[in-house]
């Protein structure tokens, strides 16, 4: 059975285009299966249309879920993008 | 993966203003990583499309890996299918995505700056149809 890993974080801002971007370009990286969900919706972070899509915005709480060799990385490395990503005024 | 040239996007649009727009927007959402060139309007300027200007497009977006044209609607397609018949002299591979223009565009470039090979960056762009926005 792989690794699994995860961890929730509160969001500081709404959940943009651009952080979305910076999400899914860091989950490549991963050999992982990553996944994040908010408000009741869950999505590869692999995919950026699926993470705009999500449309999570500030306050809301957002799980990030990693299984794999990697999943350790790849949630600090993924919830890192998210806290600073959403900072307000970025 | 690799690690050498990525693959170029061109964007073909009946309007340069929207074919520009585009491509800033998916810059912004790659961080500037992937050649994303505008290709639309006129050469004078009007609403329609260019041969000339998808050709230079092709030249300036290529770094090596190819390129994935995006046409957005109707005869942009025209356009390109006309020049990928007539001129021998492009760089390759070059793909053409079927896909939403803004989604496919955002897809393409993030899977782009990845480092994903011409026909993964042309998937991606095709997966975009399936994307839900709400």
């Amino acid at each position: 059975m792989p690794a699994s890993c995860e961890r929730t974080i509160t969001l500081a801002g709404d959940l943009h285009a651009r952080p979305a971007g910076a999400l899914a370009i860091a989950a490549a990286k991963f050999e992982s299966s990553i996944e994040l969900s908010a408000g009741g919706s869950q999505v590869d972070a692999k995919s950026v249309l699926g993470v705009m899509g999500m449309g999570a915005t500030s306050g809301q709480p957002v799980t990030v879920r990693a299984t794999g060799p990697d999943a350790a990385e790849a949630v600090a490395a993924l919830t890192e993008i998210l806290v600073e990503a959403t900072k307000v005024g970025t | 993966m690799t690690g050498g040239a990525r693959v170029g996007i061109v964007l073909v649009s009946h309007s340069a203003s929207l074919a520009a727009g585009t491509a800033e927007l998916a810059d912004q959402v790659s961080g500037g990583a992937v050649s994303i060139v505008p290709a639309g309007g006129t050469d004078d300027g009007r609403l329609g499309t260019s041969i000339d200007k998808v050709r230079c497009a092709l030249t300036a977006a290529d770094s090596g890996a190819g390129v994935v044209i995006l046409p957005d609607l109707g005869s942009s397609v025209l356009t390109v299918r006309a020049l990928l018949s007539e001129d021998d002299d492009l760089p390759e591979p070059l793909a053409v995505a079927d896909a939403p223009f803004v989604e496919g565009a955002v897809a393409a470039t993030i899977a782009a700056a990845v480092g994903a090979d011409i026909k993964a960056v042309a998937a991606a762009a095709e997966e975009a149809r399936n994307a839900r926005k709400l």
